[in-house]
């Protein structure tokens, strides 16, 4: 596994700090995830409605996913740490076919699952602690599906919570709801607009 | 702690190069579908090959765990079984 230097903006001071991006979800980060993200997510939504109130990915248990998908080629997992705290987590998988125009069939990087720990979440903590996660954990799924030789072309589908950042933030294509997917909106990122956002964020 | 503007520049390392050269005979049916793979998925004849083995690796692991493979057309929303022995 590698772990690369990557930067977050601490929300109290407004300064990047130096984190760390791991390629691999280890039983390290994991344990980080039972004994603190769960806890807090679950602190947060006690009492809450289950429909209104409660974050969409309060129920995700990346244990089991991970545990799930671990043995198998086409799956590739992240984690960002920073402080020794756990602060994001994602999983990929890489046989896909795009779907737009232009690039519809080509082989991409779709990305199953990505979720900022409850600390950085204004709508549960106030002020986040850090900022930035969900920006590095898509610039490494830019970097995956280029290592791959899949040019940078991402695609995903979107919580309702995060459709304005998939479609403001990081530039994708909203191609609508997907009726074959919760009607979830789809996401896709094309090669020029995987260029783009790496060159906005200073990736190398 | 580092100050400066939010485009940062970040190098993103993957997993380390541990691949294992193969030498690969197939016959002229096979690298013609090979060739067609790689205009269709833009990747080249490896990156077809590795797609290929995640793929397979993918569906045969469901197929282990009992489960079913199934196509779903989305013209006419019919859903066949794709049968893997």
């Amino acid at each position: 596994m590698t772990r690369s230097t990557v930067y977050l903006r601490r929300s109290v001071t407004g300064k990047l700090v130096h984190a760390s991006l791991w390629d691999t979800v280890t039983d390290g980060h994991l344990k980080l995830w039972s004994t603190t993200w769960r806890p807090a997510m679950a602190a947060h939504c006690a009492g809450r409605s289950p429909l209104q109130d409660k974050p969409e990915d309060s129920h995700w248990d990346w244990q089991a996913k991970i545990d799930h998908w671990r043995p198998l080629l086409a799956y590739h997992s992240f984690a960002i740490v920073c402080a020794r705290e756990l602060q994001g987590l994602m999983l990929a998988q890489d046989i896909m076919s795009a779907r737009l125009p232009g690039q519809a069939g080509k082989a991409m990087v779709y990305v199953e699952y990505l979720a900022t720990a409850p600390w950085n979440r204004s709508e549960i903590s106030g002020t986040p602690r850090y900022q930035g996660v969900g920006t590095v954990l898509m610039a490494s799924a830019i970097q995956l599906s280029l290592d791959l030789g899949y040019k940078g072309r991402i695609a995903l589908h979107a919580l309702s919570a995060a459709e304005g950042f998939y479609r403001d933030r990081c530039g994708m294509i909203d191609m609508g709801p997907d009726s074959n997917y919760h009607d979830l909106r789809y996401f896709e990122m094309t090669e020029v607009q995987a260029a783009v956002f790496r060159q906005e964020r200073g990736t190398k | 702690m580092i100050a400066g503007s939010w485009a940062v520049c970040y190098t993103i390392l993957m997993k380390a190069n541990d691949k294992k050269t193969m030498t690969l005979n197939l016959t002229a049916q096979e690298m013609a579908v090979l060739e067609e793979l790689t205009s269709a998925k833009g990747l080249s004849k490896t990156g077809v090959m590795r797609l290929a083995l995640r793929m397979l690796q993918t569906v045969d692991s469901k197929v282990r765990m009992g489960c079913k493979v199934m196509v779903d057309d989305e013209h006419t929303h019919e859903k066949r079984e794709l049968v893997f022995l």
